[in-house]
């Protein structure tokens, strides 16, 4: 077992015995290697997004957990919030350069409950159609310019 | 607290059996999750295999930050736990000797300005790219049928590129930056100078 598949089983296993709030591991789209999972969470009680469902995509490289995940919003419902474009992508920095390997999919999936939770108004992030339009499919391949600390 | 493979059980005993710590992670590396080996603790008290903590601070070698709590923290800051277990200890520092830093030779210059402004080196107009800025820009807004590749298909390999215009957001300062950002990727794809 390569250790990343040791760190993700670690990871894995703490988070069915014991799942944080909101946050539930789709456990049939774990593949073999557990190089991709989709999580479910939900929108936190009294938010804009109580009672919405959404599904998170988590891909890993050989290099997880020096190397940060792709994540993303996949499915068909993805939160209306200034920092989710309509594909998908985040614009978050610890899934970039604040990444660091103590951080998990635990701590992830909490930071975007959490993100979500904060937001006041739903609406798109003002350059959606121009990024949507010639982003790269990979979110992490995107130099983003995190400026926004208040949502 | 009871655990699936529950061995002790706090009601009966108070103190917790050293088993417990290592369910709760007490002396787990921060970075595997394993009980840490060849441990290091940092300045700022967060536990690390040293093969793990080595391996972070090769990853970003400009940035050495704790992965816990993003503390300064080097390879000179932190200090190696000697357990009763090991009668010879050695300095896991030393075990694993940093690998050799990579050599960089500078290219050969002969001649700076050889290809100054007549060049398709994508690179080298690369910089030529800003200093024409005001240019640039009315090239790029008025001039599109000018024989440059048009912007590219989904999944293209060049659309990896255009990572250059994505940013979270663009108020008025930063929308001159997408310009700017935008004709430095045209001349960085490799489409014509707009000087030639």
């Amino acid at each position: 077992m390569t250790s990343m598949e040791k760190r993700l089983q670690k990871e894995l296993q703490a988070m069915t015995k014991d799942p944080p709030a909101g946050v539930s591991v789709n456990t049939n789209s774990l593949s073999s290697s557990l190089s991709e999972w989709i999580v479910d969470i939900e929108g936190a009680p009294s938010t804009l997004y109580e009672g919405e469902r959404f599904q998170l995509g988590f891909k890993f490289t050989s290099r997880y957990p020096f190397d940060s995940p792709q994540v993303m919003f996949i499915g068909p419902n993805i939160p209306v919030h200034p920092h989710v474009y309509s594909n998908g992508h985040i614009c978050l920095s610890i899934l970039t350069e604040d990444w660091s390997p103590a951080l998990s999919v635990q701590s992830v999936c909490l930071s975007i409950v959490s993100m979500l939770s904060s937001c006041k108004e739903k609406k798109l992030p003002p350059d959606n159609a121009i990024y949507v339009r010639t982003c790269s499919k990979d979110p992490k391949k995107t130099r983003w310019w995190y400026h926004d600390n208040s949502v | 607290m009871n655990t699936a493979t529950g061995t002790s059980s706090p009601s009966n005993d108070d103190r917790q059996s050293p088993n417990d710590d290592d369910q709760n992670g007490t002396y787990e590396c921060n970075i595997c999750l394993e009980t840490a080996n060849d441990p290091v603790v940092s300045m700022c008290g967060h536990l690390f295999c040293w093969s793990c903590l080595h391996q972070w601070l090769e990853t970003r070698p400009n940035r050495q930050t704790c992965p816990v709590c993003k503390a300064g923290i080097s390879k000179d800051k932190v200090i190696p736990i000697y357990g009763r277990g090991n009668p010879n200890p050695q300095d896991p520092r030393e075990k694993l000797p940093p690998r050799p830093a990579g050599q960089r030779s500078e290219p050969e210059t002969s001649n700076p300005f050889q290809n100054f402004g007549f060049g398709g080196d994508g690179n080298f107009q690369f910089s030529f790219g800003i200093g024409a800025f005001p240019f640039g820009m009315f090239a790029s807004t008025f001039n599109l049928n000018d024989g440059r590749p048009g912007p590219p298909l989904p999944n293209s390999p060049q659309q990896a590129e255009e990572q250059f215009l994505s940013k979270s957001a663009w108020g008025p300062a930063d929308g001159i930056w997408h310009v700017a950002a935008f004709i430095v990727e045209r001349h960085w794809t490799g489409g014509k100078s707009i000087f030639q």
